[in-house]
């Protein structure tokens, strides 16, 4: 039972840790929280919908659709947004960031209603292995999750964009001396992140059926997994994502499962009392 | 149709109210509250609950005071965190409230909700209509409010708070207690939403999980940004026009055939959040923007007149 628990925690935490990684990035190099996250993962999962059922595309070239609707989605959001609130400072931001999610979040409820939806994949026997069940969606997520990570510390460590992004989250006024354009790397950013939580956004509708507030129900556990690792820090936000996963899972063995998102809100609170930097350490996040 | 601007009358009413409190917390003390539908459900649900027991008024006055320790109890939390982390630490109350309030169905009856919730000078409706004597009371509370805050925002109070929003470092050198004025912000404007809860408990007689959705927030900050931050006049307006284009889209149900009510509900809050996005960028100061006080109009004129 733990150990199944465990095992679930884990796959979940790895779910997690594609949105965390973005809320992650945004942070760090446009420095504010991005609210939007939530939704955003919504719209890859309806985008992928749409190409799966309504178009009758096999699910790998979906993801694809729903990472490229998504990155499309980000950028247009900077471009309307974001971008013209940057010197607004952070609370703007936020708060604008906010209202993105409201839009997309309707955008889809607009068009596709309250109905949950599921993706039109075979239905196939769990493997037994160990005394573990696992199901072959945890097998895809685990694996899809784990070419991403890959791919993005790849990125971020020697592409000269990965250096980029991490000279104007170190310090933008220093990268813009040096040529690197803000401008530049914050479309790249929205478009690599919006691409993220596309695939994060098929993978949760792998895992739970889909419907508006698909999303917005990871929301908190995004945060948590984020902060835990500390803001700002990719590696961080993998390692809390899986924290926040096994223990929002291994919480049924104490609590009822309908508290399973306070889990989430109570290692927020105790983190930022006790480590406000974060397990990595972060930016200082108080003031 | 009356009874349609009744409601919308009333539902104005209730949004200023949380507007103003979010007003307080947000635009005059310069603290993010994400988590301001837990307050206002935190109000309701005292009110549902304690107002056939002990009356409307000892029942208001527990909800605002209930919301208020909340408030107070968070803020003493996580108060110092950066704006960022507030807002995160806020929305995720929000969201624990209403998990409290689904789960815990011995107390709130879960999603059932609770009915039969008494009006305030019910025996008085009976006999002279209960809407007018309702929009009475509830113009007559929103007035109550808003001199009060007005009055606090032209207090030493309202002054160190805006000093506050604007430069916290300054202000603390300067000697005041940065962290129990924020405290304090937030517990008032605490009160103010619990106190909007129990108005819109009173109206509806009857209120359930599903009421109190993280829509009651963004309609507050909309409200906010629409009127001018830390402007309570402009708090008003922007409450009364917002909410009156909002709820006068639910009209359209009647005519429109094209989209049904969920499209109809989807695109207004859509709206909300272009909104909240074009006002940000186009008008950050407002519709009335903050009135700028100048240490001259604090001090008594030489010459009797200026």
């Amino acid at each position: 039972m733990a150990a199944q628990l465990f095992f679930n925690g884990l796959v979940t935490g790895l779910l997690l840790a594609l949105p965390a990684l973005a809320l992650t990035l945004v942070f760090g190099v446009l420095k504010f929280a991005n609210f939007a996250v939530g939704a955003m993962l919504t719209l890859g999962a309806y985008a992928a919908w749409v190409a799966n059922v309504q178009l009758g595309m096999p699910l790998t070239a979906s993801a694809a659709v729903a990472a490229v609707t998504v990155a499309g989605a980000g950028l247009l959001a900077d471009q309307l947004a974001f971008e013209k609130l940057r010197l607004r400072g952070s609370i703007s931001l936020l708060v604008a960031s906010m209202g993105v999610s409201l839009v997309i979040e309707n955008v889809c409820r607009f068009f596709f209603g309250n109905a949950s939806r599921g993706f039109d994949v075979a239905l196939s026997r769990p493997i037994r292995w160990e005394g573990l069940r696992i199901n072959q969606e945890q097998i895809t997520i685990a694996i899809t999750v784990a070419v991403c990570l890959v791919a993005v510390d790849v990125l971020l460590r020697f592409t000269p964009l990965g250096r980029a992004m991490r000279a104007v989250a170190d310090n933008a006024s220093l990268a813009a001396v040096r040529g690197v354009e803000r401008r530049a790397i914050a479309r790249l950013t929205w478009a690599l992140v919006g691409a993220l939580l596309g695939l994060a956004g098929v993978l949760a509708g792998l895992d739970r059926s889909i419907d508006p507030l698909i999303g917005w129900n990871y929301q908190i556990a995004i945060f948590a997994a984020a902060i835990l690792g500390g803001l700002g820090s990719p590696i961080g936000a993998v390692l809390g994502a899986l924290t926040i996963g096994v223990a929002e899972e291994m919480s049924a063995l104490v609590i009822p499962t309908n508290y399973r998102q306070v889990v989430s809100f109570a290692v927020i609170l105790a983190l930022l009392l006790f480590r406000a930097n974060g397990l990595l350490g972060a930016k200082a996040a108080r003031k | 149709m009356i009874a349609y601007l009744v409601t919308i009358a009333i539902l104005v009413c209730v949004a200023a109210l949380v507007g103003l409190a979010l007003n307080l917390q947000w635009g005059q003390a310069g603290l993010v509250n994400f988590g301001v539908v837990g307050f206002v459900a935190i109000g309701a649900y005292a009110t549902a609950l304690l107002a056939p027991q002990i009356g409307w008024l000892p029942a208001m006055l527990v909800a605002g005071a209930a919301s208020a320790i909340l408030s107070a109890g968070l803020a003493l939390l996580s108060i110092r965190l950066e704006e960022n982390y507030l807002a995160i630490v806020t929305i995720g109350f929000g969201e624990v409230v209403r998990l409290v309030i689904l789960n815990e169905g011995w107390l709130t009856n879960g999603a059932l909700g609770i009915p039969d919730i008494p009006r305030p000078f019910a025996a008085l409706g009976r006999t002279i209509g209960g809407d007018t004597v309702f929009i009475v009371f509830a113009l007559a509370l929103v007035a109550v409010v808003f001199v009060l805050l007005e009055a606090m925002a032209r207090s030493p109070f309202g002054r160190v708070l805006r000093a506050i929003r604007d430069d916290a470092t300054v202000t603390a050198a300067l000697g005041k207690n940065v962290f129990a004025l924020r405290v304090r912000a937030f517990a008032v404007g605490g009160a103010v939403m619990g106190i909007a809860g129990a108005l819109h408990a009173f109206y509806l007689t009857y209120i359930d999980p599903s009421q109190f959705t993280p829509i009651v927030t963004a309609y507050a900050f909309m409200a906010v940004i629409a009127g001018g931050r830390g402007s309570n006049v402009g708090l008003l307006i922007g409450a009364c026009s917002i909410m009156a284009l909002l709820e006068g889209t639910r009209f359209l149900k009647d005519f429109v055939t094209v989209i049904d009510g969920v499209q109809l509900s989807a695109l207004r809050l859509g709206l909300i959040g272009a909104g909240i996005v074009a006002l940000l960028i186009l008008r950050p100061q407002g519709l009335a923007p903050e009135p700028k006080r100048r240490a001259a109009d604090l001090l008594p004129t030489e010459k009797g007149g200026v």
